[in-house]
């Protein structure tokens, strides 16, 4: 369905980069993205998927917000208790009122996962779930003031295999930020199939300078043991 | 350019920057390549800006005018759709 | 520099899709008091990318906007809202009253005035950009590393560069190096050296590629010859 003049205005930014056209902010209409994991990133990758156009947002995190919480993006103090859920569903549709965005249910049926796990453990489980169920997905890891956004393209190299360990800092507000910015980012360059090769890839962020390279499965790696997926990994 | 005229028509004169730019390129990117865009156009900023960047993005411009009979400040452009464009590394 | 980040003082200069992650990554952290300085007003262009404003913005005046905004998250802050131009007249005051300069901006001309000020004030400048599907990163510490004017021996030429209002932007992309030149203006803070300082980083998001341009002092620039003691020190 052809975009209305509300979304001209709203996404006019994005609608004249080249290789952005209509079609991918239609595809991004199209996307019903599940956030998850109650990490710190998740404020503010709700608000660039919200503010880029994806057209439902569920969010699982059902812990009341605390201090902190949202990067300092999302919450405020009058926001402490809520459920974090509920509170971020607002935020993102206060962010774009084009946006159906409210908690996760049971049973609902995502297009694609955005990982923020409060933790890597965390947000293994999720990542390996949505693998299962054949939904592209990408990991949110935050590490001092900086981190790690792990994309994960249907039948690519799996978290796990991408994942190394970091400086195992606490997570600060600006390094939940950029982290969260950016993995939602490369989810959104998925979501609108204007990612380049390699789509599976690992942007770790060290010292404020991003490194980039592709990511290889493990041997012995349950992901190793399906077919190839449709990019043929 | 005898024989030829548009495949679509497009009055942009109500908008302003930068939706003038992004509904004359939603429309050339429904057009097959090779086909026509009119546009009318308000002169200074959409009269600038449009032209050159539908150039930028891979089209021709074919016909850039005044068109005073569609009202006082008004342009009209020939846009030619081009081949996609695929740009988006380094500036 | 001692005491903490409460008793430090960040200046921002436009508060959009840079300057708006850049002034709440600050205000997160606990920095003492923000000025922030813009211009315009809210349009909906803007929101695809400036976390500040929301629909209920639209026509409000940036500056206020995103000070009621940050005072409602961050109440230990102080913000301070200045809504008007970043100009010759009010920059030096506005340079020498904070401790670390982000320039947020989106024009050449505001860029070489926050430049020219920070360097003139002796204070440390954190300078990004974001065109298309690129940011580009440069932090300038007067007496020790080279400046905008070292790298740009003059404005790009009117028309050769795009500006905002012609070149595309991804929201995300801009979130991103917002949020990393806050963490820049942090860590000047904390009085460590600057992951960009006397060096221009350049990172392309669809590539992945991250590219870096050493920046030395120019024997020619005349911004860092007037600073004493300017040495050579470059990445």
């Amino acid at each position: 369905m052809a975009l209305n003049d509300a979304e001209v205005g709203r996404y006019a930014r994005q609608l004249i980069l080249p290789a952005w056209g209509e079609e991918v902010q239609e595809r991004l209409r199209g996307a019903r993205v599940r956030v998850a994991g109650g990490g710190l990133a998740t404020g503010p990758a709700i608000y660039y998927l919200a503010a880029g156009g994806v057209g439902t947002i569920w969010v699982d995190d059902p812990d009341p917000v605390a201090p902190g919480d949202g990067a300092g993006w999302a919450f405020g103090p009058d926001d402490a208790g809520r459920p974090r859920g509920v509170a971020s569903a607002a935020f993102a549709a206060a962010a774009n009122g084009l946006v159906k965005a409210d908690v996760f249910r049971p049973g609902s049926r995502p297009t694609a996962v955005l990982v923020c796990g409060a933790n890597m453990d965390v947000s293994r489980a999720i990542a390996e779930e949505a693998r299962l169920l054949q939904l592209p997905h990408v990991v949110a890891d935050v590490d001092g003031q900086g981190g790690a956004a792990t994309s994960v393209p249907v039948g690519a190299p799996c978290y796990a295999c991408a994942t190394r360990p970091g400086l195992g800092a606490a997570p600060t507000p600006e390094g939940a930020a950029a982290v969260g910015a950016l993995a939602a980012l490369e989810l959104l360059l998925l979501l609108g199939e204007i990612a380049q090769e390699p789509r599976a890839r690992r942007l770790e962020i060290f010292r404020g300078t991003p490194l980039t390279r592709a990511t290889a499965r493990q041997a012995g790696c349950a992901c190793n043991a399906g077919p190839p997926g449709p990019s043929g990994y | 350019m005898t024989g030829r005229s548009p495949a679509a028509r497009l009055d942009l004169r109500q908008h302003v920057c930068p939706v003038t730019w992004v509904k004359a390129r939603i429309a050339m990117g429904r057009l097959p390549e090779g086909a026509i865009l009119e546009v009318l156009l308000r002169e200074g900023e959409p009269r600038e800006n449009v032209p050159r960047s539908a150039a930028e993005d891979g089209h021709r411009v074919l016909l850039l005018e005044p068109a005073p009979e569609e009202g006082a400040g008004t342009w009209r452009a020939w846009l030619e759709r081009g081949s996609a464009v695929e740009d988006g590394t380094w500036p | 520099m001692g005491g903490s980040l409460s008793d430090r003082s960040a200046l921002v200069i436009g508060v959009g899709g840079l300057g708006g992650p850049a002034a709440l990554a600050l205000a997160a952290a606990g920095v003492g008091r923000l000025t922030i300085v813009d211009e315009d007003a809210v349009e909906t262009s803007n929101l695809n990318r400036q976390p500040l404003f929301g629909e209920a913005d639209l026509g409000r005046r940036k500056a206020e906007a995103a000070a009621s905004r940050i005072s409602r998250i961050h109440p230990g802050v102080k913000v301070d809202a200045r809504d008007a131009r970043f100009a010759p007249d009010t920059a030096p005051a506005l340079v020498r009253a904070a401790d670390v300069v982000v320039d947020a901006s989106d024009n050449f001309a505001t860029r070489f005035l926050a430049n020219d000020s920070a360097l003139a004030a002796r204070r440390p400048l954190v300078h990004g950009g974001v065109l298309r599907y690129s940011a580009q990163f440069l932090t300038v510490v007067p007496g020790k590393t080279g400046c905008l004017r070292c790298l740009f021996e003059a404005p790009p030429a009117e028309g050769t560069v795009p500006t905002c209002a012609q070149a595309g932007v991804v929201g995300a992309l801009a979130g991103f190096a917002g949020a990393l030149m806050g963490a820049e203006a942090l860590r000047l803070l904390a009085g460590e050296r600057g992951a960009y300082a006397g060096r221009l980083v350049a990172f392309d998001c669809r590539s992945g590629r991250t590219r870096l341009v050493p920046v030395r002092v120019r024997a020619g620039c005349p911004v860092c010859s007037a600073v004493a003691g300017a040495t050579q020190e470059g990445a």
